[in-house]
């Protein structure tokens, strides 16, 4: 088989945005907010409708903010309504996603005549469209496709951000209230994580579209900690499945002639279900007591 | 019977809290000396979590104040450390013992730096004072409830602190290990750090604890152990409560404490 540029890229900026949001995903599953992952994926609707009708562009930065900062408005809706309402967390997340995402619909009706957007191109997304859509400088010159470059600076502020607050995350995740007592802003720390994951979901959507990135953020974390009870292992893990998702997502939607996000996540799927199988038929004693020295590998 | 102090280490002055409206702690005025090991005794549902979280920030009052080494709270966090209850958090969170325990030693750090070999050093000499060192890097979820108890004591160890505030820690700890851990906390009052302890036990709150606050809803008593450890006091405290107030008679006797004596 020859080397083919374009299954690469495919490959290569699926692999990105499986990673960022794998590692986003592994924190999110330690804090037990999966779902608002999901929430945020879907809220950030509107913030790209009024970012688009503000600049005219899809590509702009005002989207980019526009989507942050309704993510965040969501975090805080949903945080808001469980501890002042005192609404269950998972009724609080239902209705602020379908809330923001309804009025993100509304909008797109409203500004239909203005905005070259709709629902599909938000929640769909086509990885396999990739390669014809370059960036090209004014001077004409090809920098190659414009979503690998996204998945790209998006990838590098995901690992940025999980370096640089990586005992942050962990202290925040683990125990809030003693982060609280320390002086350390858990709740700081929690708008940041949501930010970034609204900033992913956004440059994510056009590839992979919002329902997949929710997979995303949570199939291969999960599927991880099957497999592992310590964090460094953990992010490898997925790191690694994210890898596999694509390349074997690619392939397999190569031979079926069909979506290639619908099958990454197929794929994801399946391997927590064979994770699934192996670990719940694995005798006690095989499992034993983990004997792992390397704290957090910090 | 409230004694008020001189140069209070934590002052708390007509603090009320309340969830959704009802008041869970009425008034509460008290002033602590430092250097002591201060138990909260109290029935079920007293406040007395209530009123260690509100010294520590974590609920705001409904109106008074809290000032811990004469600075309102925000000055001196890195100084008060923080035993929260054992079901407060996940133990299947995928960080062994050593990674909890340096837990204690980020509010130091500050951010974004990592801790090192210096803090390597305290967490283990931590997990030392608590008899711990042999399960440094076991997972915590293959912990039992009273060695997760002590890895809780071992981080907030490992924080240097000089205000330490623990939530019922001797839950689920056995007798020897409650004493092991009594003697430690002793000594750490000894070099001059104040403990503030809630406690269900009156039997092994009689033989530790130099203060003592008496709490149920109301502030009933805060002073010296000889001074508010009598029958009225308990009776206040624990009011109806018969069953429980034959027993701690009996206790009383069985002590030989005498209130009338001292």
């Amino acid at each position: 088989m020859t080397f083919d540029s374009n299954a690469f890229l495919i490959i290569f900026t699926g692999s990105l945005i499986a990673i960022s949001c794998g590692f986003l995903g592994v924190f999110m599953m330690l804090r037990k907010m999966s779902m608002t992952g999901d929430a945020i994926s879907h809220a950030v609707l509107p913030g790209i409708v009024i970012g688009f009708f503000v600049s005219g562009s899809q590509r702009s930065l005002e989207v980019i903010i526009g989507a942050g900062l309704l993510g965040i408005l969501a975090t805080l809706m949903i945080d808001w309504l469980r501890k002042k309402a005192r609404v269950q967390l998972d009724a609080s997340i239902g209705i602020t996603f379908t809330l923001l995402f309804a009025i993100g619909i509304i909008l797109i009706n409203l500004l239909a005549y203005k905005v070259d957007l709709d629902q599909e191109c938000v929640l769909y997304g086509e990885i396999a469209y990739l390669p014809i859509d370059s960036w090209i400088t004014k001077s004409g010159l090809n920098l190659g496709p414009r979503i690998t470059w996204l998945a790209a600076l998006n990838f590098m502020f995901v690992v940025g951000f999980i370096y640089l607050l990586y005992k942050e995350l962990i202290l925040t995740s683990f125990d809030e209230s003693f982060s609280s007592v320390m002086g350390i802003p858990a709740k700081g720390i929690n708008l940041a994580l949501m930010s970034i994951v609204s900033y992913t979901t956004v440059s994510s959507f056009e590839s992979v579209g919002a329902i997949l990135v929710v997979a995303l953020l949570v199939v291969p974390p999960a599927t991880s900690f099957l497999w592992t009870k310590s964090l460094m292992p953990l992010l490898k893990l997925t790191a690694v499945l994210g890898i596999l998702i694509a390349l074997l997502g690619y392939y397999l939607a190569y031979w079926f002639d069909s979506s290639i996000a619908g099958m990454m996540v197929t794929v994801a799927g399946i391997f927590f279900g064979i994770s699934v199988l192996i670990q719940g038929k694995r005798p006690f004693w095989a499992k034993g007591t983990s004997t792992v020295n390397q704290p957090f590998g910090i | 019977m409230i004694k008020q102090v001189e140069n209070p280490i934590l002052e708390i002055h007509d603090l009320t809290v309340s969830y959704d409206q009802n008041p869970v702690l009425w008034n509460v005025d008290l002033s602590l000396p430092g250097g002591n090991l201060v138990g909260i005794l109290g029935p079920n549902g007293a406040g007395k979590s209530t009123l260690i979280k509100a010294i520590m920030g974590l609920i705001s009052p409904t109106s008074g104040y809290v000032k811990v080494f004469d600075k309102p709270l925000n000055d001196v966090r890195a100084r008060i450390s923080y035993v929260p209850q054992r079901e407060s958090v996940d133990w299947n969170f995928p960080a062994s013992v050593l990674d909890v325990v340096l837990m204690g030693t980020y509010g130091k750090l500050g951010l974004f730096r990592r801790p090192g070999k210096k803090e390597n050093e305290i967490a283990m000499k931590s997990l030392e004072q608590v008899g711990m060192s042999g399960f440094v890097s076991r997972q915590i979820s293959e912990l039992s409830g009273g060695q997760q108890q002590r890895v809780f004591i071992a981080r907030a160890l490992a924080q240097q602190a000089d205000l330490y505030l623990m939530d019922e820690p001797f839950a689920g700890v056995d007798m020897a290990t409650e004493t092991a851990i009594f003697q430690l906390l002793k000594e750490m009052t000894e070099a001059g750090k104040t403990i503030i302890v809630v406690h269900h036990d009156i039997h092994s709150a009689m033989n530790f604890f130099d203060w003592l606050i008496m709490l149920n809803l109301h502030l009933v008593a805060s002073g010296p152990k000889e001074l508010v450890m009598n029958e009225e006091m308990l009776r206040k405290t624990y009011g109806g409560k018969l069953n429980l107030l034959t027993r701690v008679t009996d206790l009383i006797r069985q002590q030989d404490f005498n209130p009338l004596k001292s």
